[in-house]
């Protein structure tokens, strides 16, 4: 396995830029679901392939896994999963502002998803001067062999994940979600030099 | 740098539909794509709001995603997989694929004209192909899986799919202190049966059996092939007095039935076990071996009857 290996200003460097892209894409959320949403800082840690797998296939209550690969310019990029507890998928036409007949729950969960994930990347990608573009997000099915199944299928060699914990509470409609990012081990070297950029130009 | 022209140009061969709206839903600008496989003039559509050239679209639902993109500044999208098409679309499969409309995955760009005005680009790409294939492999898989499930011959459910429900059965009656009963049949003299009238004889004669019992059971039970003659019925929900009840109505009607074979008329009977899910049951094979003892009792009593469990009588 290998490492981020980031030192100390790298690692404040990136729980930095995540938070302040944490910030505003929540700030962007709110305004978009008219509602408050509160996050708190997210936890970032690194994890291995091997103790991922493990973990998403221990929990047995995930209701959907969403993906959602990314990519920008410098050879960042991976894929973004959402996962989702049962009791979180209740309202979400609500949230969202349709009408629950207008789309079924696999379009609501979908739908939320690929704009939690983009408006979050989109603002961390402006940090980094870089820009997004998106795969169609793809809902895993709900059941956890079939996520593990994708996990173990996965095409790029990735051995190494970011994830990224974040917590969305929105007043009324209590939910959260974990958004996992996988870098492959290409890409974290990529970010690991456009940190060290940022750092070098404060 | 290339021009503009070249890039019009591009965009007008491509095999992808380009259609970009206003914040007002006007179409601004739409590629040849779309007007050959649409059938419209540009003169009818470009300028004009994009709900009354597309009076299909759902507006409501349209709206607030187009919002998002206008808001969020960030892509969105739509699959066939939720939904088959937004645009009624002519396609390039009409006679070999069942599609009636194109079936389209729909990518949301959000687009900043250089006047500071925000614009929407929608990409309509044609995935009639994916859907027709994908529909056809989800069916097979359905049948596939079907299959594994269903006994052959009697086309009731096969042992392991059997197991696998007790075993749900059997966690959830535990879980939720639900009763459930078992049943297990066995045909009497099925070997002597095979060798009067030759093994399609015996087929036969399983075939209609597990037709006739089929008949009457409720929804929610569950009838499988143990094994060569031997069947199994779980009855979620039910005490020994409702399980009773149905095992003498099986008893009785296996013995009235009379199968035609070639000029024969065959008759046959079956021993009945029966058992109910008890304290000391641990593991649903716990539940199985009862009703067995109980199938062996009858059998031992002279054939054609119904035994309990001896557990449940003493208790």
């Amino acid at each position: 396995m290998s490492e981020l290996n980031l030192n100390e200003d790298q690692q404040d460097c990136l729980q930095e830029i995540i938070n302040v892209a944490m910030g505003q894409a929540s700030d962007q959320l709110a305004r978009f679901l008219d509602t408050f949403v509160y996050l708190k800082v997210p936890s970032i840690e690194q994890v291995s392939t091997l103790s991922l797998i493990e973990t998403l296939s221990s929990n047995e209550n995930s209701a959907a896994v969403v993906s959602q690969g990314f990519f920008g310019y410098e050879g960042i990029r991976g894929e973004a999963l959402l996962v989702y507890k049962p009791k979180d998928s209740d309202r979400l036409a609500d949230l969202l502002g349709y009408e629950p007949d207008e789309l079924s729950v696999e379009e609501q969960i979908i739908d939320l998803s690929s704009i939690l994930t983009t408006t979050f990347l989109n603002v961390f990608a402006k940090q980094i001067d870089n820009q997004m573009s998106y795969s169609a997000p793809r809902l895993l099915a709900g059941s956890q062999s079939a996520v593990s199944d994708h996990l173990a299928q996965q095409s790029f060699n990735w051995d190494l994940a970011l994830k990224v914990k974040i917590t969305y509470q929105v007043t009324d409609y209590s939910f959260n979600c974990d958004m996992i990012l996988f870098i492959p081990e290409s890409a974290i070297n990529n970010i690991k030099s456009v940190i060290d950029r940022i750092l070098e130009e404060f | 740098m290339y021009s503009n022209d070249i890039c019009i140009d591009i965009t007008n061969k491509l095999n992808t539909g380009v259609l970009i709206i206003d914040n007002q839903y006007n179409i601004v600008f739409w590629n040849r794509y779309l007007e050959i496989h649409s059938n419209r003039k540009t003169d009818d559509v470009v300028g004009n709001n994009i709900f009354q050239v597309f009076p299909e679209l759902p507006q409501k639902w349209l709206k607030r995603k187009v919002e998002g993109v206008f808001q969020l500044k960030s892509q969105s999208f739509c699959s066939w997989e939720q939904r088959h098409h937004l645009f009624e679309l002519q396609h390039t499969r009409p006679i070999s694929t069942n599609s009636h409309f194109m079936a389209q995955n729909c990518t949301f760009l959000p687009l900043e004209r250089k006047d500071g005005s925000d614009n929407v680009c929608i990409l309509i790409e044609d995935v009639t192909d994916v859907c027709h294939y994908q529909t056809m492999l989800n069916k097979t898989l359905e049948e596939l899986a079907q299959s594994n499930r269903i006994d052959g011959l009697t086309q009731i459910f096969n042992r392991k799919h059997w197991e696998e429900c007790l075993e749900k059965e059997f966690s959830r009656a535990r879980r939720y202190q639900h009763g459930l009963a078992l049943i297990m049949f066995d045909l009497d003299h099925f070997k002597l049966l095979n060798d009067t009238y030759g093994h399609l004889g015996g087929d036969l004669v399983l075939i209609e059996t597990a037709k006739i019992i089929s008949s009457l059971l409720r929804l929610g039970d569950l009838f499988g092939r143990y094994g060569g003659e031997e069947f199994a019925i779980i009855l979620p929900n039910t005490d020994i007095v409702g399980a009773l009840d149905v095992a003498e109505r099986i008893r009785v009607a296996i013995s009235k039935n009379v199968i035609n074979f070639q000029k024969s008329e065959i008759k046959v009977t079956a021993s009945v076990g029966v058992a109910v899910i008890s304290e000391e049951d641990t593991r649903y094979e716990d539940l199985i071996s009862n009703t067995d003892l109980a199938l062996y009792d009858a059998k031992a009593s002279g054939r054609n009857i119904v035994c309990v469990a001896k557990h449940l009588i003493e208790a």
